[in-house]
């Protein structure tokens, strides 16, 4: 007895490991971008990208597996300090992990989920031109999902969060040789960025109202105006949405699938996707101070998953109907926290997941796995012809955002442009194209430059006249009178009366 | 020990001097060889010297006319240590760039030699007598290199630069004449010195200083006495570029802060003219540098802004500003040298020297374009090179004493951005591509000028044992004036 106890024991010590866990994906990370810097290509470099990658997120999974027998054991500290990270005064951002049972859970199955892609794309892209980059930014999404997940204060979670963003407009873009990826996947990325702002305005305004960034003070935090709780949480669930696809910003996920595998499709199409509904979890004393936020997190999760099912209904590949059903379900998981149901939201997250995992790496084989078709349209969908194009159109919502949004934006960027170009560039002298590389390499542009063009040649005309100029110069010219003066005297001195006429005026000095 | 360091390459001149002068290379490689035994030596001294200490360590004395008082003696201390290593380690490089020397190796290696002891010399010297022979000596060496083996302008070059230090150095002996007659001791060894002139009363203390001045002021060179610069810079062969500005200037400085070590009073009543003149300096400088399109003169006015840095930081007289004045002594001193062999390597490729006429470098002299955007962006005062952190202490050191003035220094820096830049951008990344043929740097060079580039770069990133290396010198001379 007393022996498990010791075993109980040294498990739950292992919690103070935690930072490693997301710590571990990101040097794998960082050593195999210090490989692409030495230029490895080939068959023979892509074993031991792999096995760095493979061999971290091995290491993550049995260090998270500890953890959590440790926590069964024993009561685990469920909030693990590893210093600060700033500590200015008044912003004090320490670095924290929280250990409870949404972390935990989540994490463990993210690491799995990691661990097994991992494993497939070994096969999947070998020999493939962007091998170790395609692992560089699986590595990176995945210690950023586990940084996101286990973070204990929002900053720290923040920090994940971006960095899966990052990584996945580096999966969404992989084929950077197409324009219609890249195009993509600065969409994704944009659209995430809006997301992100929320995050930042949530970060922002607990520092401002609650003093802390820390999940528990956030989550907890007892506002009692209902204007300012309801700010907060505006940030965070607009953070939320867009991170998972919810409606407004659902269109990014559908484009998302350029990326080149089933593998990074399972990485935002089952594990990312998760990361807004598991910032729901996380807030969720916070959320149900708000109830008007809820029912509006209830609507747009309802209508997300009504308009990702018949999106889902009239597609024709595989992965497109799988990504739809996704964020239907994801839908369907706002709407539950949206109605207060959080532990049910809880667990369908983690079944969803790894289910949805699972058919995203059988994708490429169903067409052989496949019986037979695929059933048909249910005949009032088929029938029905606006519902139809609708569905097929996604609800115009590209288009709509292109000239609701995109369009005003680029036509406001422009006159902004055209007005830096008029005023502010002549102003200042920004250098322009032509000043680097033709006319004269001398050239004030704009006021300072002039003025500075101008004080210049004055001084330089002052240099060249008065010290370079050897002769004709204005102190030579001094010198040189002078020395005609003394060279009169010494012709007076020498001629002998005038010598005389010294000699006898020393004499009388001296007498 | 002293002795022998500083005999060292003169010893080596004369063995230069006997070798048969059909063989060029074995004189350069002599030569090459007893410059790295200096500098061997002279790193040998950074390792055996305390930093703690304040006083002169490894100092030897003999008498050596006593009937004036004057004593050959020897000594380093902070602030002379890092300038002897700083010579050792320019002419060593100067040397290995000297490739194309060959018709005339003999003379121009046994004078180069002879110029270092010179300069040795000067910043080892514990005796004004010691110190003014040897300020003198280093004249003749560089009149003979500039005269026969400068460019088109050389013989006046040559001449206006002579003329300029003798003058300069005519009112500096007669101010030290003069000290030596006010002060009791009738000794000219430096600490006898200090300790009169501390005690002259501060009208003749100026006049004493006034004379000084004017003889350090040339050699800075400070704004109206800095006429020789430009055309001795340009017309000297890109070697003794590189020493001029990367060693000859900073004996000016030094001998200022030996000056006002001798003189504190006068240097405080005079602080805020220094200060002045200073700032004059950096912005006439700057803008003469921007204004230039022969590089080699941008270099050279750059030089002069550089040291109003420098004597901005002495005239602040704490031991911020003065440790930084030290700190950009050793920082001018590479990033100069560095552009100077940068350009000479350029100007020996395209025989010109025009910012219009060459460009488009990154292409095909890699290595060039590299060290040479390095050495521009440090020398304008980027973070993470030595100007930086040199620019950074004068500007925090300045801004106790004088508050928002110096932010005319930092009008200076962004001036100097502004050319540094506008050379980068036309020089490496765009411009008229230059039509002949251009090699990149070889061997030799490219060895010395990613030694300097590694220097400004490991100076300017852990700057701490440097200023470490100053600290106890600089705090002693800051506390004479209370700070």
């Amino acid at each position: 007895m007393n022996e498990l106890r010791c075993i109980a024991e040294a498990l739950a010590a292992t919690s103070s490991l935690v930072w490693l866990v997301p710590l571990l994906p990101l040097l794998a990370a960082l050593s195999i971008s210090v490989r692409l810097g030495f230029a490895v290509s080939g068959d023979a470099a892509e074993p031991a990208t792999a096995g760095l990658a493979r061999g971290a997120a091995l290491a993550v999974l049995l260090l998270l597996a500890t953890i959590v027998l440790g926590s069964f054991a024993v009561e685990a500290p469920r909030v693990v300090e590893r210093g600060d990270w700033m500590d200015v005064p008044g912003v004090n951002v320490p670095i924290s992990f929280v250990l409870d049972r949404l972390s935990l859970s989540v994490a463990c199955v993210v690491a799995f989920i990691g661990w097994a892609t991992l494993h497939f794309a070994v096969a999947y892209l070998h020999r493939e031109p962007g091998f170790h980059r395609f692992f560089l930014a699986l590595c990176l999404l995945l210690g950023g999902m586990l940084l996101l997940v286990l973070a204990g204060n929002a900053v720290v979670s923040f920090v994940g969060w971006e960095l899966c963003g990052i990584s996945s407009w580096m999966l969404i873009g992989y084929a950077d040789e197409r324009p219609t990826a890249t195009g993509n996947a600065l969409f994704g990325f944009i659209t995430n960025r809006i997301g992100d702002a929320g995050f930042l305005l949530g970060i922002g305004l607990s520092f401002w109202w609650l003093g802390s960034v820390e999940w528990s003070a956030v989550a907890s935090g007892a506002i009692p105006e209902t204007v300012k709780a309801r700010l907060l949480v505006l940030g965070f669930v607009t953070a939320a949405l867009a991170k998972s696809a919810q409606l407004p910003f659902t269109p990014w996920i559908a484009r998302a699938l350029e990326g080149p595998t089933p593998s990074s499709a399972v990485y935002y199409g089952a594990v990312m996707v998760h990361a807004g509904v598991y910032l729901l979890l996380r807030c969720e004393p916070l959320l149900l101070q708000v109830p008007d936020m809820m029912a509006a997190l209830a609507v747009a999760g309802a209508a997300t998953a009504i308009y990702a099912w018949l999106c889902g209904r009239v597609q024709t590949d595989v992965k497109t109907a799988l990504l739809y059903a996704t964020v239907s379900h994801v839908g369907l998981m706002v709407l539950a926290c949206g109605l207060g149901w959080f532990a049910l939201a809880q667990g369908y997250l983690l079944l969803h997941a790894l289910w949805r995992g699972y058919q995203f790496l059988m994708a490429p084989s169903y067409l052989l796995l496949a019986p037979s078709q695929p059933a048909p349209l249910p005949r009032w969908l088929a029938t029905n012809t606006f519902l139809y194009t609708a569905a097929l159109q996604r609800f115009w919502i590209d288009r709509v955002a292109h000239g609701l949004l995109t369009r005003p934006t680029l036509s406001l960027g422009r006159d902004v442009r055209e007005f830096d170009d008029r005023v502010l560039d002549r102003l200042i002298g920004a250098p322009r194209e032509q000043a680097l590389g033709a006319g004269s390499p001398v050239q004030g542009n704009g006021v300072a430059g002039r003025t500075l063009l101008r004080i210049s040649d004055l001084l330089q005309q002052f240099e060249t006249r008065l010290v370079l100029e050897g002769e004709g110069g204005a102190m030579a010219r001094a010198l040189q009178r002078v020395g005609a003066a003394l060279k009169a005297i010494e012709a007076l001195l020498e001629q002998p009366r005038y010598l005389m006429l010294m000699v006898m005026a020393t004499f009388v000095v001296i007498i | 020990m002293l002795r022998a360091f500083l005999l060292l390459p003169l010893l080596g001149a004369l063995l230069v001097a006997v070798f048969p002068s059909r063989r060029p290379e074995i004189i350069r490689r002599a030569a090459l060889a007893v410059s790295a035994a200096s500098l061997l030596f002279a790193l040998t001294l950074v390792f055996l010297f305390d930093p703690a200490l304040a006083g002169q360590q490894f100092f030897e004395t003999r008498p050596w006319n006593p009937r004036v008082g004057s004593s050959f003696s020897l000594g380093v201390d902070g602030i002379s240590l890092p300038m002897v290593v700083l010579a050792a380690l320019l002419c060593f490089v100067a040397m290995l760039v000297s490739t194309t020397i060959s018709s005339s190796a003999k003379f121009y290696f046994s004078l180069l030699l002879v110029l270092e002891t010179a300069m040795f010399g000067v910043f080892m010297a514990r005796d004004w007598s010691l110190f003014y022979v040897f300020w003198e000596l280093t004249l003749i060496p560089l009149f003979f290199l500039i005269d026969r083996m400068g460019g088109a302008n050389r013989h006046r070059a040559a001449l206006n630069f002579v003329l300029y230090t003798l003058g300069g150095s005519v009112f500096m002996l007669v101010a030290l004449l003069l000290l030596y007659d006010a002060a009791p001791g009738h000794s000219f060894a430096m600490a006898d010195m200090a300790q009169g002139g501390r005690g002259l009363p501060p009208a003749t203390q100026l006049l004493i200083f006034a004379g000084l001045f004017i003889g350090f002021g040339v050699k800075m060179p400070v704004f109206p006495l800095h006429g020789w610069l430009p055309l001795a810079h340009v017309e000297a062969p890109s070697p003794i570029s590189i020493l001029l500005s990367g060693v000859l200037l900073k004996m000016g400085s030094y001998g200022l802060i030996r000056a006002s070590e001798t003189l504190p009073g006068a240097m405080l009543a005079v602080q805020d003219w220094l200060a002045a003149l200073a700032l004059v300096s950096l912005v006439y400088g700057s803008v003469l540098a921007w204004r230039q399109t022969d590089l080699k003169r941008m270099v050279a006015y750059s030089s002069v802004a550089h040291m109003g840095v420098v004597l901005l930081g002495i005239a602040t007289l704490n031991v911020t500003g003065l440790g930084g004045a030290v700190f950009q002594m050793t920082a001018h001193g590479l990033a100069a040298a560095l552009l100077f062999l940068l350009v000479g390597a350029l100007y020996q490729r395209t025989h010109t020297r025009e910012l219009g006429e060459i460009g488009g470098l990154i292409g095909r002299a890699p290595r060039l374009t590299f060290l040479l955007s390095l050495a521009l962006l440090s020398a304008a005062g980027l973070p993470g090179g030595a100007g930086f952190i040199a620019e950074l202490h004068v500007l925090v050191g300045g801004f106790d004493r004088w508050g928002g003035w110096v932010a005319v220094l930092s009008l200076g820096v962004v001036i100097s951005a502004a050319y540094a830049l506008r050379v980068t951008g036309r020089l490496c990344l765009g411009g008229t591509p230059h039509a002949d043929p251009l090699p990149d740097l070889n061997r030799a060079e490219y060895a010395a000028a990613s030694a300097l580039a590694l220097g400004i770069v490991v100076v300017g990133v852990y700057p701490a044992p440097l200023l470490a290396l100053s600290a106890a010198s600089v705090r002693e001379i800051a506390r004479l004036f209370g700070g």
